[in-house]
């Protein structure tokens, strides 16, 4: 297992002998500061320089398009600040960067939420949006596709319950823009039919033990559409969940089906450890895993995101959002450090990393993904070497379930708003807004149709983000916390970095009992008065009574039938099924990339049926509390 | 002085929501309770067992993934069929569990639901008020819960004794089992290796049974969170029974009571008794003579200067020296270091590495036949057993 020491020196950093990746990363970030500030001096010395700067300035404003919105405003599609000095205009080219621009502090691309170009002439006349709804093409000049942001979490029940939400939600959108919550036994790689666990069949996710199951969930969409992506929440045994999804591609689709896939699986190893706890095979091991499957996708699949470096589940776990936002980034910079010692060039997989973070009503968020955004690149660029596409941190953003809470819970709906509002300030490229019902059930139709609404309102209704970019970036006080949040990641950076780096730090917990601290604090806040809650401990209206929610509870019958499905497929290939088994056990402990072999094993074997012989071979996590 | 409320507290199969029960964990300690935790993810079995093993006052469990009635009621279920429904069950999950829910859990035997909104300091109250009062010791108990209750007994005894009181030391000679010692630094990895040598135990003897008194520092309040169950996941078996003690205001790495309580483990039929000390400091010389058969040291082959070595007292006494970790840089130096202590003492003495937290590692084999084939204690002859 690769330690984080920097044992490749690649950087011109004098110190890269005895500095890890990470620590290296804290200079690099700081040395981008003072690079900074040693532009803005030479614009304000040097003469030509400055004028050279003036000019660009100058000519990005007049090149951007003059927007109307539907009252007839004239607005400019981008935002910039009132500047002529040539200092300051460095001050924002270096420091900020343009949407789409390195260190990409204001969006990863140039666009982001725009109506389409084709629409602004018509602008004043209002509502024609539908004639823009050509989805995926990439527009003019390299701006992102056409997506909306919207994408929805959910699963219940089994695989064809979860299928019908699946079209109920997508049915109001131009893309389908799919993800996927698995229930606590796939997250566990535990089968339907073992002991003691009926009760949670398809409870908070779907039910999925066999190739079959991923058949039927994702029944009735183009896998293979430039329209079509599917994203799936699960770490432990991602890879296994990972070929049954390109295995049921397979048999809808045929072979050729395989490069043409989009979507994401979480995958996210250290994360699992420091904050979700549904890591199933011991750290090394796991992380094994992983790499073998990267290394698959990243040759095979070019459009699929194979890893999700996740802070939500960090945050949610109760830590602040700079423990969130810096054990992100330093897990991300571990498993950059992992792929590029097997030899994979960063260029290559590096595109297909993407990120996961909370959002919640806490002043960071104001600008935490942001910076987190700027440390990525710079991290990306001057430790790693990474090219531009490498470089660019894409965000999956969800508003905060912890926030969301049972007394008067209708409440939920106004925090989930403020925190989308913070969401889109930040760029996020997709999100998922909670549902009011959020701390009762796997939410109802009812509430999940206003989460997705309230996304809309914001991004289809309101003027907020549609007619210019930049337009809530940058004020003094999203800068002030920009400042701030930087410098306190940097220093959780180099914590981890006295450790020992990311992997020597989760092996001794140290990540895990920060949060556990964290999440303690927080509590306590609530009941001593420094984290008022409206409905709780302010403005309570006396009652506590229990609101009416429809729960999404599975149905003993749905269970059993989970099960007999699960009996018929074991029965039906048990013969095939021990030699898969056999032969992926045999790869595994040749130390061979086992991706191919899973891909196999799939077929004829349940979740369940792998999980245990690669516990077999590997040995079981033994879990951190 | 009355003897800390001891309760165990574990979030459900297939969940990992532990965010409130490790909040509620702290909080419960703060206040003078001693916590068994067994973690997250666990079968309504493994928790069933440990409380009857722990013998604690209540079981608090914590489900957020749904399911949470049939969980509950299996737990109760279980306690029953064990004789051990004086143990009492309660817990929560947020706004998971619906009033309607909690009505039908209490039906089924369990004592409390805390909703979403409850305050920590109602939780402790809660507890403090229902869980503090001894129970009854009963006639007719089973095997396990039997051994159980009277080491509380040991317990709560060490308690009132005064500190200077004389140490049992009769039957140390009849026991029946042989009794390994294990102690170390903290971060050593003794609870990871304990746990690997279980396993092999169980593989090994289908029919060998194994007691294990492991030990946690109390902290301020006398509270205690005792969490090394959580982490070993082969000796959740029928054939092991495990024991957490909190050291109860006692410095050196043992509890008042753990005299006492091994000698009751010593002659309770198992083949095998281990007792893992609190991390331990240099001059730490935790088993008084007599007490272990074996006594194993494990070190972190991160320990310092090789200056700190000569203050290691432990390496003089210790049967077998474990260096762990050795998958660490300073693993090869680390060796070659306390190889060359030991030969100064000029004693046959062992010196293992281990990778514990490695499946199948090759140095816990060694280790294992180490312990196994030595002669000392009083390991009963293999036999068959019905
Ligand atoms: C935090 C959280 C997470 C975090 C967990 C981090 C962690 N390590 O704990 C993350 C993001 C990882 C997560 C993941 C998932 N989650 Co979640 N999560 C939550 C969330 C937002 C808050 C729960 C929480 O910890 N609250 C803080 C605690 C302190 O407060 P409380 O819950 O109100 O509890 C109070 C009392 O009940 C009491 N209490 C609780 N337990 C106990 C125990 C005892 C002994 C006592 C005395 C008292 C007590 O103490 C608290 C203080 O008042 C809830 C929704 C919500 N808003 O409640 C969903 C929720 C519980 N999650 C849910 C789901 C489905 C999942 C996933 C399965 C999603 C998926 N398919 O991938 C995964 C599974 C994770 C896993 N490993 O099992 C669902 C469950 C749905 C259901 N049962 O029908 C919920 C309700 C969200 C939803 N509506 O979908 N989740």
């Amino acid at each position: 297992m690769a330690r984080a020491r920097g044992r490749r020196a690649e950087s011109e950093s004098e110190s890269e002998d005895t500095m890890s990746k990470l620590g290296q990363v804290v200079e690099a970030v700081e040395k981008h500061g003072r690079f900074v500030v040693d532009q803005v001096k030479r614009a304000r010395s040097d003469e030509k320089f400055g004028r050279e700067l003036a000019e660009r300035w100058n000519k990005i404003k007049a090149e951007t398009p003059i927007t109307r919105a539907p009252t007839g405003l004239p607005l400019p599609r981008l935002a910039l600040p009132e500047i002529d000095e040539p200092g300051e205009i460095a001050r924002y080219l270096f420091g900020d960067g343009l949407p789409g621009e390195f260190p990409f502090l204001n969006g990863a691309y140039r666009e982001m939420y725009l109506e389409p170009l084709q629409n602004i002439d018509q602008g004043s006349h209002g509502n024609k949006r539908s004639t823009s709804t050509n989805g995926a093409k990439l527009q003019k000049n390299g701006a992102r596709p056409q997506e909306e942001p919207t994408r929805l979490f959910s699963g219940l029940m089994l695989a064809e319950d979860t299928n019908r939400r699946f079209h109920f939600l997508s049915a109001h959108q131009r893309s389908k823009r799919l993800s996927t919550a698995f229930d606590g036994l796939t997250l566990y790689g535990i089968d339907s039919d073992a002991e003691g666990v009926f009760g949670k069949i398809g409870e908070g996710g779907v039910a999925v033990d066999t190739v079959e199951d991923m058949v039927r969930l994702y029944d009735g969409f183009d896998l293979g559409s430039p329209e079509f992506s599917a994203s799936m929440t699960i770490s432990g045994p991602a890879p296994i969940i990972m070929a049954m999804y390109i295995a049921a591609a397979k048999r809808r689709f045929g072979s050729g089906i395989v490069p043409k896939l989009r979507g994401t699986i979480q995958s996210d190893i250290f994360k699992e450890v420091q904050a979700q706890n549904e890591t199933i095979f011991p750290i090394e091991a796991s992380l094994r895993f992983l790499c073998d499957m990267i290394e698959w996708t990243a040759a095979n699949m070019p459009r699929w995101y194979p890893v999700s470096i996740s802070g939500y589940h960090i945050g949610e776990a109760g830590s602040t959002p700079v423990q969130q936002a810096a054990y992100t980034l330093s897990n991300g910079f571990a498993y950059v450090e992992l792929l590029a010692a097997r030899g994979i060039p960063v260029d290559q997989f590096g595109p297909r990393l993407s990120f996961f973070l909370d959002c919640g009503l806490d002043v960071e968020y104001i600008a935490l993904a942001r910076v987190s955004r700027k440390i990525w690149a710079i991290g990306m660029r001057d430790v790693f070497s990474a090219g531009p596409r490498a470089q660019m941190f894409k965000l999956h953003t969800q508003t905060s379930g912890r926030s969301l809470i049972a007394a008067e819970f209708k409440n939920n709906l106004t925090r989930t708003a403020a925190e989308l509002m913070l969401a889109y300030m930040n760029g996020t490229n997709s999100c998922h807004s909670n549902s009011a019902d959020e701390p009762f059930t796997t939410p109802s139709e009812e509430w999940i149709r206003l989460a997705a609404h309230g996304q809309a309102i914001l991004l289809e209704e309101s003027g907020i983000f549609k007619h210019t970019m930049n337009m809530l970036s940058g004020s003094p006080g999203m800068k002030a916390v920009e400042r701030a949040v930087e410098k306190a990641i940097l220093d959780e950076f180099r914590e981890i970095e006295s450790l020992g780096g990311v992997l020597a730090a989760v092996e001794n917990r140290y990540q895990r009992s920060q949060i556990q601290s964290a999440a303690h604090r927080y509590e306590e806040q609530i009941y001593d008065g420094t984290r008022p809650i409206v409905g709780l401990t302010r403005y309570r209206n006396g009652s506590d009574e229990m609101p009416e929610i429809e729960l999404a509870r599975t149905p003993r019958s749905k269970q059993r039938l989970q099960i007999e499905r699960l009996t018929k497929f074991k029965k039906k290939n048990a013969d095939k099924a021990n030699r898969a088994l056999d032969n992926l056990a045999q790869v595994v402990d040749r130390g061979e990339n086992s991706f191919p072999a899973l891909l196999e094993a799939v077929e004829v074997c349940s979740l369940g049926q792998i999980t245990g012989r690669l516990q077999e071979v590997v040995g079981r996590f033994r879990p951190m509390v | 002085m009355a003897s800390p409320i001891r309760i165990l507290t574990a979030v459900p199969i297939c969940d990992g929501h532990d965010s409130a029960i490790n909040t509620i964990n702290l909080e419960f300690i703060r206040h003078g309770i001693e916590v068994v935790y067994l973690g997250f993810h666990r079968y309504a079995g493994d928790i069933v067992r440990a409380a009857i093993q722990e013998d604690v006052a209540a079981i608090g469990i914590s489900s957020y993934n749904g399911g949470h009635v049939e969980f509950f009621a299996e737990v109760v279920r279980q306690l029953k069929r064990r004789g051990a429904s004086d143990i009492a069950v309660f817990g929560g999950g947020g706004g998971t569990i619906t009033h309607d829910d909690a009505s039908l859990m209490k039906g089924k035997g369990v004592d409390e639901i805390f909703f979403a909104g409850t305050s920590l300091t109602d939780m402790v109250d809660y507890v403090k008020k229902h869980y503090g009062k001894r129970r009854k010791s009963r006639a007719k108990l089973k095997p396990d819960l039997l051994l159980a209750r009277k080491l509380t007994q040991l317990e709560d005894a060490a308690g009132k004794r005064s500190p200077r009181a004389k140490h049992q030391t009769s039957s140390i000679k009849h026991r029946t089992s042989k009794v390994i010692g294990i102690t170390g630094p903290g971060g050593a990895g003794k609870t990871t290796l304990i746990d690997e040598l279980v396993l092999r135990f169980l593989t090994q003897d289908r029919h060998s049974r194994i007691g294990i008194l492991s030990h946690d520092p109390s902290v301020i309040g006398e509270g205690a969170l005792l969490g090394d169950r959580a982490t070993m996941i082969n000796s959740q078996d029928d054939r092991v029974f495990m024991r957490s003690m909190a050291t109860r205001g006692q410095a050196g790495g043992l509890s008042p009571a753990t005299e006492s309580c091994l000698n009751l483990l010593a002659h309770s039929g198992f083949d095998y008794v281990i007792i893992e000390t609190v991390g331990t400091g240099q001059e730490a010389l935790p088993f008084r003579r007599q007490l272990v058969d074996q006594t194993i040291l494990v070190m972190n082959p991160d320990y310092g200067a090789r200056l700190q070595l000569q203050k290691i007292v432990m390496l003089d006494v210790a049967d077998i020296v474990v260096v762990n970790k050795t998958d660490l840089e300073r693993a090869k130096a680390a060796l070659l270091e306390i190889e060359q202590r030991l030969t100064q003492n000029k004693r046959k003495q062992q010196i293992v590495a281990t990778v514990a937290k490695r499946h199948r590692d090759a140095g816990v084999d060694e280790l294992y036949d180490l312990i196994t084939q030595d002669g000392a204690g009083a390991r009963p002859p293999r036999r068959e057993r019905k």
